[in-house]
């Protein structure tokens, strides 16, 4: 059954050990990036793997696709042409295209692991999680910090 | 077709400590005849396979282009053959030599150097681990456990965990979150990540955190006013020593930062009072739990601008690279320094790092071994290697003990009131150092200086401005980010690159070195 990663909101503490996770095992260039909400919260941010990928569908070269099966979406070092389609459709800004090698970054959530991306791995406050789509429906992440304030903030 | 296999099996995978910091986190190192490859998350492991962003990296150090892997003196290489001569030569003479050390050594290394300065008759043994973290040593004792956490309902952090020791984080969260009453009390200068979590954040201004410490033990101290100094409201002190008295579970965690405080000895002292008054155990986390000598540099400082010692040999990996503000007084010294990287300047010898050594360190789990037999495929050697190129000595007890200071809290809490109270100089703003596992050595490059937003609107700087800073010692540039989490006058930087720690003013007192929050010139560049 297809996985993504996901992002507990209460628990992520802004270490970006999930960031030094990705570079350290992508020879320094991270597919997962970093932000912050007001100063009140962390958010990494990686690939969701869409349904309905964009970046997919506006890739020049057919560089990206999409398995069924794991429901992972791949880029294609050899295929890719560096144009930042990619970057420029993703909805959620994860896409990073450097101009040094000209290959556009994309998290392929460590298919090359058996156990799952190593960012979830490394996550040191259990904020990023690997789970499938019956497992999301059970959790309810974030919640704490919502019901606490519609503004997301951690201090009501 | 035969699917191709990522990880072919040359590759050895060994579970050891994470020599990084004191939590002792267990991860799997992957390794070949080449060298360490990467690291792997070992789920079983006691940190269940978490790791911060210095363990993912660690092979990325260990690996780094400009990583040494032969001695090298003003930067040409050195045959070790020959640089065994040059420090026999130089410990013929051990009056006019110091031994020093600073972090990131196993307890047997540090034993060999003591052993090896015993037999050899070298009487100047200091540490050069500067950072204030360096005096928690004193509180590693009975090793922490993550259940002792569970039973408290109150748990008072000194400093920012979060950002230094990042591991520690889930615990804490969970703990918080597992119930309403878990109160979190944060003391801080600025608003950190372990911060935003606290149920009480006791934002105190620069360099009164001994103050309040001492104020939260109840040490009164004549003709200070604590409230009106720090700026945390007598009743939420008052408050906060009542619940950590109340609660005999209650659990004080340390983490200092780089240049907070122009005392740090007050400060520890702080600590140890509120400990005692309030019968609660120190608990600290720091990067290295570091060494002792039998003085400390300050000392030694002294007696080379006296010219009584002429040879100074380091062996750790940041001093002197990191700290160039020395560089003036260390003019007349030769200086022979291990170091990971190559460096222009004095006999650089290549040391084997962290993932590399054998031998034990001391965590907060208490003392763990390292793996062992991962040689270092890089040329590096261990410290008794190196030692032997001089002289074989068996490791001993390894025992010195440094001079005591007594600390006189009316004294110098005056002096800290007396610094608060005089006049700023216009455009200044005071430049606090941070420590942040992910500037870990600079290896992810640039860290941006916080300023807030009052300070660039006066100043004339916007957000995507890059500034120059200008201190006594040096200059540089930064990016900036604009935020409330630092007061008005008031700039914050992780200090983990010799670029940031030059920038730093240090002072010497009671032969402490102890780098303090520093006036800077900041402008707008271009």
């Amino acid at each position: 059954m297809a996985k993504r990663i996901v992002l507990d909101l209460d628990l992520c503490c802004g270490c970006r050990s999930c960031e030094a996770a990705c570079k350290a095992a992508f020879k320094g260039e991270a597919r997962i990036r970093h932000g912050d909400l007001t100063g009140e919260a962390y958010l990494p941010l990686a690939c969701k793997h869409c349904k309905e990928p964009l970046c997919l569908t506006v890739c020049p070269v057919d560089a990206i696709t999409k398995d069924e099966a794991t429901g992972i979406v791949m880029r294609s070092v050899m295929i890719c042409i560096g144009c930042q389609s990619c970057a420029y459709a993703c909805p959620f800004g994860v896409i990073d295209a450097p101009l040094v090698r000209h290959v556009s970054q994309k998290c392929d959530l460590c298919n090359d692991r058996e156990d799952g991306p190593r960012c979830v791995a490394a996550c040191s406050s259990g904020a990023l999680k690997f789970l499938s789509d019956e497992e999301i429906n059970k959790h309810q992440i974030g919640m704490r910090m919502v019901s606490k304030n519609p503004f997301y903030r951690r201090n009501a | 077709m035969k699917k191709v296999d990522p990880n072919p099996t040359f590759t050895t995978v060994k579970k050891t400590i994470c020599p990084f910091c004191s939590f002792g986190c267990e991860f799997g190192v992957i390794f070949d005849d080449f060298g360490i490859r990467g690291v792997e998350y070992i789920k079983d492991g006691s940190s269940e396979g978490r790791l911060c962003p210095r363990g993912s990296a660690a092979a990325l150090y260990l690996n780094h282009p400009l990583r040494l892997s032969m001695p090298i003196k003003n930067g040409k290489i050195l045959d070790w053959t020959k640089l065994g001569k040059d420090l026999k030569k130089i410990f013929d003479k051990p009056a006019k030599v110091a031994v020093t050390f600073d972090r990131n050594l196993t307890i047997e290394d540090y034993r060999s150097i003591i052993s090896f300065c015993k037999a050899t008759g070298v009487e100047n043994i200091a540490s050069t681990y500067f950072e204030p973290e360096a005096l928690l040593r004193e509180f590693f004792g009975k090793p922490f456990s993550v259940d002792d956490i569970n039973k408290a309902r109150m748990v008072l952090v000194v400093g920012d965990p979060f950002n230094q020791t990042p591991m520690f984080s889930k615990t804490l969260i969970e703990w918080k979150l597992s119930n309403r009453k878990n109160r979190l009390v944060v003391v801080d200068t600025m608003k950190t990540p372990t911060a935003t979590f606290a149920s009480d954040f006791l934002k105190c201004r620069v360099d009164t955190e001994p103050l309040l410490l001492l104020a939260l033990a109840q040490e009164n101290i004549e003709g200070i006013d604590v409230p009106g100094v720090t700026g945390v409201a007598a009743s939420t002190i008052a408050d906060i020593s009542k619940g950590l008295h109340k609660d005999k579970d209650a659990l004080i965690f340390v983490c200092l930062s780089f240049a907070h405080t122009y005392d740090s000895m007050l400060l520890v002292e702080g600590l140890k009072r509120l400990s005692a008054h309030t019968n609660k155990k120190i608990i600290p986390f720091v990067e290295f739990p570091g060494f002792e000598g039998n003085q400390r540099f300050g000392a030694v400082l002294e007696k080379i601008k006296k010219k009584k010692v002429k040879y100074l040999v380091n062996f750790g990996e940041l001093f002197p690279f990191y700290y160039p503000q020395f560089g003036k007084t260390l003019r007349g010294v030769s200086i022979f320094a291990t170091a990971p990287i190559k460096h222009k300047d004095h006999t650089v010898l290549p040391i084997a790092l962290n993932l590399e050594k054998q031998g034990t360190i001391l965590t907060n789990r208490g003392e763990q071994a390292l793996s062992g037999d991962i040689n270092p495929a890089s040329g590096a050697r261990m410290v008794n290697d190196i030692l032997d190129l001089v002289k074989q000595t068996k490791i001993g007890d390894g025992a010195v003990a440094l001079p005591e200071v007594k600390v006189d809290l009316a004294e110098r809490a005056k002096k800290i009131v007396a610094r608060i109270k005089t006049p700023k100089k216009k455009k200044t703003l005071r430049l606090l150092g941070e420590k942040i596992a992910y500037s870990f050595l600079g290896l992810f490059g640039e860290e941006k200086l916080k300023i807030n937003p009052l300070d660039a609107e006066a100043l004339g700087i916007k957000p995507t401005d890059t500034v120059s800073l200008k201190s006594k010692h040096g200059e540089a540039d930064f990016r900036i980010r604009l935020t409330t989490d630092v007061d008005p006058g008031i700039a914050a930087i992780a200090a983990e690159t010799p670029e940031v720690k030059g920038l730093f003013e240090y002072e010497v007192a009671d032969s402490m070195v102890n780098f303090v929050p520093t006036s800077v010139e900041i402008w707008r560049k271009g």
